[in-house]
């Protein structure tokens, strides 16, 4: 049975010494899960993400990636297991042409030059971004850079993606490919940790979530049954997404309550006016 | 301290109510004060003056002894080479191959330090009682053109911004492996390239922004303004720049030796 991807075992952390960021936090990610770590702002997401790649060392308790205990590893060897994308692409681009963005984490990871190129090309054909790839990354559009901060991450192939955000600021059509693409990591066996606000997104693709609140866990479970849990998710200033509200609202009258995507919906709301058409 | 860039501590003393105006003329004179003197308990006396003004100003003691621990490798170096590199007068304390260590050289340096902190004590007493928003106001009723002094005001309000970013680019580059505490100084230098252009680019776009955010708020440099708020010196602050010239003026008044001429042992109270 292969090692869970990601262990925390009671990690607290504290960027200030009268607040806690992080208080006593366990959980289990398995390999090759797509889990949505959600929660309020400042209810310690980015801290427990942060923690998962050592670019914050919990003040108790202890992390393992992939059954290894990363307290005495630097970031940059955590960075062979853990890839990281940061939210703004503006913190992360420098270099003169997207190509050499691309080849960056490649470099400091020790691959070789072929190999680089390699991944290099299979990054930008992924991501449509063969036609700016001798152009400098800061001065395409938001858009783009975001793309191009995905495709260095996605370039790294790291077993373990972390990504927080990755969808603000993009439009629906380069959303979905961006989650198209990290649908088809997830497929090839990546273990995908995503940090957002958006519910719609954690109903429609995540199959694990975690709900943070105040910096503890306040729960954890598929989508379905955490979506099922409305006063649970307003004591952490969350609620489901629309469809899920509307499924909810529509108890009295039959339905079922669960849906998490619109098809979901159409097909329970079909057959419930089909039943009662035939009954009639 | 969860801004390194400002050190303002919010409180309502009596010095927190002196105008920027008037602790600017604080800082003037101290600094004068300073250069003026190479006395030791007048310099030891000017900085435990400043520690009772801090704490009737009830400033936590944890930000003041922040500054010590900011100022003293300073103070050790100053310690440490003045009387290597000045070895003057006599008596000669000790001789180590071509290293001599006089008594006068050491006092020098001791008396260094004391004023180096002193200078930088005088400053703190400034910027730990008057906010960013304030003393730049006071910068421009000194007759500061509003541009420099919002330019100024920015330019504080942002650096603690900028720096907070710049711990995220490099969060983002280690993320990706990036390390930079390996090599040669040079190598080290160049390995920081990552982190520098990204954060010119992404200071960049922030000045764009703000630029534009400016000029839609209607800000037109050049263009004359109404004051809405106008400061007045209120009868504290009379008091002490009153306090303050008349001190500035014995201190002159002594180096000059116009005292030392009539009365020979207050000029020595400075020298």
């Amino acid at each position: 049975m292969a090692e869970p991807a990601i262990e925390l075992y009671r990690c607290s952390y504290r960027y200030n010494p009268d607040i806690p960021a992080l208080r006593e936090v366990s959980c289990t990610i398995p390999t090759g899960t797509w889990v949505a770590l959600i929660g309020q702002n400042g209810s310690g997401k980015t801290t427990l993400a942060k923690m998962c790649n050592g670019l914050l060392r919990p003040d108790e308790g202890r992390v393992r990636i992939l059954g290894q205990d990363i307290a005495g590893q630097p970031v940059s060897q955590i960075a062979h297991s853990v890839g990281y994308l940061f939210q703004n692409p503006d913190h992360q681009i420098f270099a003169p042409t997207v190509r050499e963005e691309l080849a960056f984490g490649l470099r400091n990871l020790g691959f070789l030059s072929a190999e680089i190129e390699r991944r290099i090309e299979e990054a930008l054909a992924l991501f449509g971004l063969e036609p700016y790839a001798d152009r400098p990354p800061a001065m395409l559009g938001y858009g783009l850079r975001r793309q191009v901060t995905v495709a260095s991450l996605f370039a790294l192939r790291p077993p373990i993606l972390i990504l927080d955000e990755p969808t603000t600021g993009l439009g629906w059509g380069a959303a979905q490919a961006l989650l198209d693409r990290l649908a088809e990591l997830h497929q090839e066996g990546h273990t995908i940790l995503l940090i957002t606000h958006d519910m719609r997104l954690v109903a429609e693709r995540a199959e694990w979530v975690l709900v943070l609140h105040e910096g503890r866990l306040l729960t954890e479970g598929p989508p379905r049954q955490i979506f099922a849990q409305p006063k649970m998710l307003s004591r952490a200033s969350l609620s489901p997404p629309p469809i899920t509200r509307l499924a909810q609202r529509l108890r009295s009258f039959g339905m079922r309550g669960d849906s998490l995507t619109v098809e979901e919906f159409y097909r329970e709301y079909r057959a419930l006016t089909l039943k009662e058409r035939a009954c009639s | 301290m969860s801004n390194r860039f400002d050190l303002y501590v919010a409180r309502s003393s009596w010095l927190h109510r002196l105008d920027p105006r008037t602790k600017l003329a604080f800082v003037g004179v101290s600094f004068a004060l300073l250069f003026l003197s190479s006395r030791l308990s007048l310099l030891a006396g000017y900085l435990v003056v400043v520690h009772l003004l801090l704490r009737a100003a009830r400033i936590p003691s944890d930000r003041i002894r922040w500054l010590w621990r900011q100022m003293w490798p300073l103070t050790l170096l100053i310690l440490l080479l003045w009387p290597i590199f000045y070895p003057t007068g006599q008596p000669t304390l000790l001789t180590l191959w071509r290293v001599r260590i006089t008594l006068p050289s050491l006092l020098q340096g001791l008396a260094n330090a004391l004023r180096v902190n002193g200078l930088a004590f005088a400053v703190f007493v400034l910027l730990v009682s008057t906010d960013q928003a304030r003393l730049v106001q006071g910068l421009v009723q000194l007759g500061i053109p509003f541009e420099l002094g919002l330019t100024l005001a920015i330019a504080l309000r942002y650096l603690p911004l900028l720096y907070s970013v710049y711990g995220t680019i490099t969060d983002a580059q280690r993320a990706r492996g990036w390390r930079a505490e390996q090599g040669s100084l040079p190598e080290r230098l160049r390995a920081h390239v990552p982190t520098l252009v990204a954060l010119i680019i992404a200071a960049l776009r922030l000045s764009d922004t703000l630029t534009l955010a400016l000029a839609a708020r209607g800000f037109r440099p050049g263009h004359p303004r109404t004051t809405h708020r106008p400061r007045r010196l209120r009868r504290a602050d009379l008091l002490c720049l009153a306090g303050l010239s008349l001190l500035l003026a014995i201190m002159v008044g002594l180096r000059l030796g116009f005292c030392a001429f009539s009365c020979p042992k207050m000029g020595k109270l400075i020298k």
